[in-house]
């Protein structure tokens, strides 16, 4: 962990950012723990994970507020150390949009054309016009910043930081003060605007709904370190740990024993507090085909202990109050839960139900209300194995 | 042709690069290149001859010794009952002889008794005030309340002659008690006297730190605890109270430390009966017992930097932010229902203003009265034309009042150039997070807690005197070591009141702007300067005021020279009779306050302040 596969071939663009081993303490507690990534030219690239996991920190450190107590930093294979913020040319736009309040909308965006020549052909002021243009605010220039709204401001701050033409835009949680409907829709148009510039972006946020959407790549970060980096998809459907299984969308996660391998891919586990005997698929999530974690795809052998998990898309109800439910053909039947349903929260397009499991919890989806004794079933093969510790 | 017109370009666009890097090169250092000339200034105006004086204390005769200091230490005339637990005796007889009614204080003794005294009587009269200004609204307050700033800047010579006026044999006090039939009382030369003016001075100081922390008392958590059940009276003990006592305790230790320090207004209403030790230190100098001066002025040092250390541990334990807090709302001073809950506290305050109007106003109004008062009681410009005679007429070793006004001011507005720069750096330096940062925030305040006497002296020996280095001989004229001494007593002010400025901003906005290309030094300028601009007006008119009103180290740096100012011609005046002193008095209120309103105006285009 920690590390990431040296994966890529000739065809990838260059890596534009690098961390290498870094690592940041203060005073005894490290908030970045030897970190190594790489970014490449073009990426839009989400550090995630709950707060003080050192996504923030990480992103300080690339932007050069911070200097890495140990490892480096190196912009386009160039060591940063000791290269202050101004000079490593990066844009950065704060979850507080921190817009320079005793200067006009256009001052801001122009603020940065005091350290870097606009683009060749076009003069200061074209240039501030064409990034207010981009934002969708092109008449805001002789504003004052206080008289935007939030999703406004949060547009300027992204004008602003890209003004001068940096090599990476930083953004820090740029969208958590902004209400959720205006969070998807401000975050379509900076996913519109990155790849319209084609600038290599790192993003930090603790919602990980929102890295998914965005992102070409994810680093789930815990206690400092980056738990999985991988694409969205494979980040949600074959997690590398316990806690990316956990933290990215809801998840069902079970640990039991080996105690059968009937088959090749196939093994049977007694799963810990409860009785039953459940068929797991293991290495078959080949199709995928992306950096999967090696752990995952070591085969079980009967005897280890087994760790997976099962999306609460996948957990079929197969039967409620007794009666056949409406898949209860579905050849889900291989393995079968006894729970009773616990509480039910309404989401609209499915509910979110909650279901006693022997005492522990099991999350589901329904579309039509559930209540008292079901029977759910997964198909193996939506199991996924996320960890094996040989006895 | 062309192709030399190509190089001459690329040779002009050579040097451009070559200027802009340059440019860059100095920008990016330009911080460390401040940093290092306040630290410079600092060590020439402050540390280096504060050093050489104190340094007489341990060294006599080329040889280092405690003796001086072990002899001030025993001595009763300076630690009373407790020189003699230092040379030995047990602590119980020195306990009994302190219980006892004709105990020996000692100087230092005395010195902590008045400083102690006037700090109950600073907060007794500042906490009402913070009451009014913080839970009530009424027209006005606003200006009341930058109001309470007047009192600390005026010239502590010029209040010292205002309670002259007004508690003096003559003064309005006895004027109005004789007019009610009552027997005249002679408050002058006694503690009383002088623990009313201290609270003159420092009451306002208690009301402005208290008043700001109960205003930040957020509203929902008052409202939080009233709906779980607690009264009013209850609220406000778990909730209003433990916010505003901390600042109450910082206004009370600031107040034990300058009254602790006190030198004009004992100087002025006490008389060498009641010296503190200051007086003493500024006596001893003036016998030349350099040595017995310097360790007196070190057990001051130490007395001070301790109960302000304590204060700074204290405070840090203690601070919490309590920003964007809705404010409670204020209420009205017109009572909305006649029941005796709504009109004690309105009369209570009510009897309060009227002790403030004397204890405030009487002071500046007596003096005025004084000024146009002849000796028979009627109305007269002869105090102010007997200045202006002398002003014509007056030998070379009187003193004049317009080299006076011309020197204040000269020497306020480069003491104000100096301690604003200073001052500055030394907030933006002490405001950011780093290792060793309250060691850099003690160093930079140190003036506030040393003897102004002893830098005084120390500037006087080492800078006027001239100091040899590496063979070069430096020496200053009493006019710059003036000027120097009075921006370094200046500049802590600006450093406290642009500070909070700084440590308020947005740390992303000086972030904003690093990613955007600006240097450390350029941000400052860009981004912060502007943001807290009212701070840095504040500021200059604080250290403009303080130099205008120094009067400590300037008697040591003045003498024998023609560079006296206002408050110094003030002291001279005082020896012969009353009314010119007033006149003068007048005189330094009036251009004091012009220059108030002119620095106003200067830095006005940014209000908020």
């Amino acid at each position: 962990m920690g590390s990431e596969p040296p994966t890529g071939s000739a065809n990838d663009p260059p890596v534009a950012v690098e961390l290498d081993g870094v690592t940041k303490r203060y005073g005894k507690t490290a908030a970045v723990d030897d970190v190594t990534l790489r970014v490449r030219e073009g990426e839009f690239f989400t550090l995630v994970g709950p707060s003080g996991c050192g996504k923030t920190t990480t992103l300080r450190l690339i932007a050069g507020f911070e200097e890495p107590t140990s490892g480096t930093v190196r912009f386009g294979g160039e060591s940063m150390a000791g290269v202050p913020p101004e000079d490593r040319d990066v844009g950065v736009v704060f979850q507080s949009y921190a817009l320079f309040p005793h200067m006009t909308v256009g001052e801001n965006v122009a603020y940065g054309l005091n350290f870097a020549d606009p683009p060749e052909g076009t003069t200061r002021d074209e240039r501030v016009a064409d990034l207010l243009e981009l934002v969708d605010l092109p008449d805001a220039a002789d504003r004052d910043p206080e008289n935007l709204s939030g999703g406004q401001q949060q547009r300027i701050a992204m004008a602003r930081a890209l003004a001068p033409g940096p090599d990476v835009l930083l953004l820090d949680e740029p969208m958590s003060a902004l209400d959720a409907r205006l969070r998807e829709r401000l975050r379509a148009q900076v996913k519109q605007i990155q790849s319209e510039l084609g600038i290599t972006t790192i993003y930090v946020t603790h919602d990980q709904e929102e890295a998914l959407a965005v992102s070409d790549r994810v680093a789930v970060m815990n206690d400092g370190t980056p738990e999985q980096v991988a694409p969205p998809r494979t980040v949600y459907r074959e997690p590398a740990t316990r806690f990316v299984a956990e933290f990215v969308g809801d998840n069902n996660t079970f640990a039991g024993r080996v105690v059968d391998a009937p088959a090749e891919g196939a093994i049977a586990v007694d799963v810990d507090g409860g009785d039953e005997t459940l068929r797991v698929a293991v290495g078959g999530d080949e199709e995928n085909g992306t950096e999967r974690d090696a752990t995952a795809t070591r085969s079980a052998e009967v005897g280890d202990r087994i760790h997976f998990c099962v999306r609460p898309e996948h957990l079929r109800v197969a039967s409620a109050d007794g009666e056949p439910g409406p898949e209860a053909d579905a050849p889900a039947g291989e393995n079968a839960l006894r729970a009773t349903v616990a509480s039910a929260e309404f989401l609209g397009e499915t509910t979110r139900v909650t279901l006693d499991w022997g005492g522990r919890e099991l999350l589901v989806r329904a579309v039509d209300p559930l209540d008292g004794a079901v029977t759910v079933g997964f198909d193996p093969s939506d199991a996924h194995v996320i960890e094996v510790e040989t006895q | 042709m062309t192709r030399t017109d190509g190089e001459r370009a690329a040779d002009r666009g050579d040097r451009a690069d070559r200027l802009a890097r340059l440019r860059e090169g100095v920008e990016s250092h330009a911080l460390t290149a401040l940093a290092v000339l306040t630290s410079a200034a600092l060590v020439v105006a402050f540390y280096y001859p504060t050093a050489t004086v104190l340094v007489e204390a341990v060294v006599v005769d080329g040889a280092v010794t405690l003796g001086v200091f072990a002899e001030v230490l025993t001595d009763p005339f300076y630690f009373g009952e407790f020189a003699r637990l230092l040379s030995g005796e047990s602590p119980a007889a020195v306990a009994r002889s302190l219980a006892s009614p004709d105990r020996r204080l000692g100087i230092v003794g005395f010195t902590a008794y008045q400083a102690v005294l006037s700090t109950i009587a600073s907060v007794a009269l500042g906490l009402p005030a913070a009451y009014l200004l913080a839970r009530f609204e009424f027209p006005g307050r606003r200006t009341l309340r930058s109001l309470t700033i007047v009192p600390f800047v005026l010239p502590s010579i010029m209040v010292a002659v205002g309670f002259v006026a007004t508690f003096g044999e003559n003064g309005t006090l006895n004027a109005a008690l004789g007019a009610l039939g009552l027997p005249p009382v002679d408050l002058l030369f006694t503690l009383e006297a002088v623990v009313i003016a201290h609270a003159f001075y420092n009451a306002p100081l208690v009301a402005r730190v208290t008043t700001a922390a109960w205003e930040s008392v957020d509203a929902s958590a008052v409202e939080t605890a009233r709906s779980l059940g607690a009264g009013p009276l209850r609220a406000f003990v778990d909730v209003v109270a433990p916010q505003v006592y901390p600042a109450v305790l910082t206004g009370a230790a600031l107040t034990f430390v300058f009254t602790f320090g006190t030198f004009p207004i004992v100087l002025a209403l006490g008389g060498f009966q009641l010296a503190t030790v200051e007086v003493f230190v500024y006596r001893l100098v003036r016998d030349l017992s350099y040595a017995e001066a310097a360790a007196l002025a070190i057990v001051e040092l130490v007395i001070t930097l301790g109960v302000l250390l304590a204060y700074l541990r204290y405070e840090a334990r203690n601070s919490t932010s309590t920003r964007g807090a809705r404010p409670l709302p204020r209420r009205s001073l017109v009572p909305p229902a006649p029941t005796l809950r709504e009109l004690l506290p309105r009369a209570g305050l009510a009897a309060y203003v009227a002790v403030a109007g004397i204890v405030f106003l009487a002071p500046i109004a007596s003096m005025i009265l004084a000024s146009l008062t002849g000796g028979d009681g009627a109305l007269t410009l002869d105090h102010y034309r007997f200045l202006a005679e002398r002003q014509q007429t007056g030998a070379a070793f009187q003193v004049r009042p317009w080299p006076a006004i011309r020197n204040s001011l000269a020497f306020a507005a480069a003491a104000t150039l100096l301690a604003l720069p200073m001052g500055v750096v030394v907030a933006v330096l002490t405001t950011r997070r780093y290792r060793g940062r309250t060691l850099v925030d003690a160093a930079a305040m140190a003036p506030l807690a040393v003897s102004g006497i002893i830098v005084g002296l120390g500037l006087l020996r080492g800078l006027v005197f001239g100091i040899e280095i590496a063979g070069w001989r430096i020496a200053a004229s009493g006019a710059v070591a003036i000027v120097v001494a009075h921006a370094v007593s200046g500049y802590p002010f600006v450093v406290r009141t642009v500070s909070p400025g700084l440590a308020g901003l947005d740390r992303s906005l000086v972030e904003s702007a690093r990613a955007l290309g600006a240097s450390r030094a350029r941000v400052i300028r860009d981004v912060e300067l502007p943001l807290v601009w009212p701070a840095v007006v504040a500021g200059a008119a604080f250290a403009f005021a303080i130099s205008i009103g120094e009067f400590t180290s300037t008697v040591v740096l003045a003498t024998g020279a023609d560079a006296y100012t206002m408050p110094v011609a003030i002291e001279r005046f005082i020896g012969r009779r009353l009314g010119p002193a007033t006149a003068m008095g007048v005189v330094l209120l009036v251009v004091t306050g012009l220059s108030f309103v002119v620095i106003e105006r200067l830095g006005g285009e940014h209000r908020g302040l």
